[in-house]
């Protein structure tokens, strides 16, 4: 078995939330009268160390703010750790937050190339492409249509058409699995279903338990920042039920 | 369903041209609604600007013009076509990142490319609309297709130059929301101090020195040799805006690099 995902002591500072300091004038004038600071930083991942092999299906849990998408982003390349180093091998397609980078002014045909070459594909690629995507999302009459003008669960539908029109080798979630109503949730779950067994690795970040216990082997517990366990998926959910319980 | 092959070989920098290209797609796109006329909007405002000039100091300063109100005319043109294209193509890059921080927020991307994508959106209408009036003009008032061809060398370094701001502005714009604010009053200030709708004979000679600093002024005057003097386009001036370009695109590109990695914390 081929390692694909490797951090080793990754850890993370970021600014509060409360110390953005988002002005001009406020800071030069704090400047001006000597009172200004540097902004805060906080300690958002702790010397997390963690390999994931090919195939595996890693499960994240942890509390509200724990770090859990914040380590996502660091595995995506989105976030830079401050310190420590992620290696990543093989495509990965994070399917974080469906249809949130949609153009709404563009026509849905628009959007399909514009999100596809986003996630590192080409123009030419993404107009092959655009007829499955159409045809899975049930959106081939709005081809044309600006995606202002469809309705939410349309809109979530198409973003989970393209995000997983591709089978890459490591496929990131977060939150999503199934979208828009029973029939469409039916034909996400058999996608889903297709990724799992063909043999791809998967990062998921879920607060269903049962969910995660049902389709991972592995799974990390993360609380505030610092990885509490690493192991089988049971003995994991267990001491996170444990420590929420107590 | 189709399985991606890791594809090494096609490169980083071909994955930037595609961005590129979907990105000044999507803005034309969104700008005009599917009509390319609508570019044409864009000379509206150049061309309302020379007639209010000429109409109010025309007949005052036209004998720096060799007492012809259309040259005045043309001059006051050429000025205006240079300082509208950096004002709109550097106030849309300045706001291009953060506008886009829901995406960079769940794809990786190279942030560069937001300001970049917008410049290129305005060259292209620029190519569309501005263009082809300037080339008229330069080969009717020189005769030559010599002057017509260098025209593109300090409509390069404006491009460059704008670039350069532009990366500047929009990484600020993620530390300091109120920027815009500021940059309305930097824009003000580069404009009135652009020998654009008054001769740069009337500024005091102390005052001159200072207005060297104003990047569209070796542009402005570079343009204004090739396509209003008649002579040879004038390799110095080319020269001397071709140096400024390139050295506020370097600065603006740097201080992008090095911000960069803070941006995540604030979009």
């Amino acid at each position: 078995m081929r390692e694909v995902i490797r951090l080793e002591e990754v850890s993370l500072l970021r600014r509060t939330q409360e110390e953005l300091s988002y002005d001009f004038k406020k800071t030069l004038l704090s400047l001006v009268s000597g009172k200004y600071r540097k902004p805060l930083k906080k300690l958002v991942l702790d010397h997390i160390n963690l390999a994931v092999q090919e195939g595996e299906k890693l499960g994240i849990i942890g509390a509200n703010g724990s770090g859990k998408s914040t380590l996502l982003k660091v595995i995506c390349g989105i976030l830079q750790p401050t310190a420590g180093f992620v290696r990543v091998r093989g495509e990965i397609a994070p399917l974080i937050e469906l249809g949130a980078g949609f153009d709404g002014k563009l026509s849905v045909m628009d959007n399909i190339v514009l999100y596809g070459v986003m996630l590192g594909f080409s123009r030419q690629e993404m107009k092959e492409r655009a007829r499955l995507i159409l045809e899975f999302a049930e959106l081939e009459d709005y081809a044309l249509v600006p995606v202002t003008g469809l309705s939410s669960g349309m809109v979530a539908r198409l973003g989970f058409a393209i995000a997983t029109d591709v089978q890459p080798n490591i496929l990131i979630l977060d939150e999503v699995f199934a979208v828009g109503d029973e029939s469409f949730k039916q034909k996400c779950q058999q996608r889903m279903e297709k990724f799992w067994q063909a043999h791809a690795t998967i990062v998921l970040v879920s607060h269903d338990l049962n969910f995660i216990q049902h389709s991972c082997s592995q799974a990390i517990y993360l609380e505030k920042g610092q990885l509490k366990m690493i192991g089988k998926v049971d003995e994991v959910v267990n001491l996170y039920l444990n420590g929420v319980m107590s | 369903m189709k399985v991606i092959k890791t594809n090494h070989k096609w490169s980083e920098l071909q994955r930037y041209w595609e961005l590129f290209y979907v990105l000044v797609e999507r803005s034309l796109k969104v700008r005009y609604r599917g009509s390319l006329l609508g570019v044409y909007w864009s000379l509206l405002n150049p061309l309302l600007m020379t007639a209010l000039y000429t109409a109010i100091f025309g007949a005052t300063f036209k004998s720096y013009y060799n007492n012809s109100t259309r040259d005045y005319i043309l001059a006051a043109f050429t000025g205006l076509v240079v300082s509208h294209f950096f004002s709109s193509s550097t106030n849309q890059a300045l706001v291009s990142v953060v506008e886009n921080g829901v995406l960079l927020n769940k794809i990786r991307l190279p942030m560069g490319i937001f300001p970049v994508s917008m410049i290129g959106a305005n060259v292209f209408q620029f190519c569309l609309g501005m263009l082809p009036v300037l080339a008229i003009v330069t080969l009717v008032k020189s005769h030559s297709l010599v002057n017509v061809a260098a025209l593109l060398i300090p409509l390069l370094s404006l491009t460059l130059t704008c670039t350069g701001i532009g990366f500047f502005v929009s990484a600020l714009y993620v530390f300091f929301r109120d920027l815009p604010y500021f940059y309305e009053l930097v824009t003000f200030v580069l404009w009135m101090s652009s020998p654009v709708f008054y001769p740069a004979e009337i500024v005091p000679p102390a005052v001159e020195k200072l207005l060297m600093f104003n990047p569209l002024v070796p542009i402005i005057e570079s343009v204004r040799q090739i396509s209003l003097s008649g002579a040879l386009p004038d390799i110095i001036l080319m020269g001397k805006a071709g140096i400024s370009s390139s050295l506020i695109l370097a600065f603006g590109w740097i201080l992008f690099r090095k911000w960069q990695e803070q941006f995540m914390d604030l979009i």
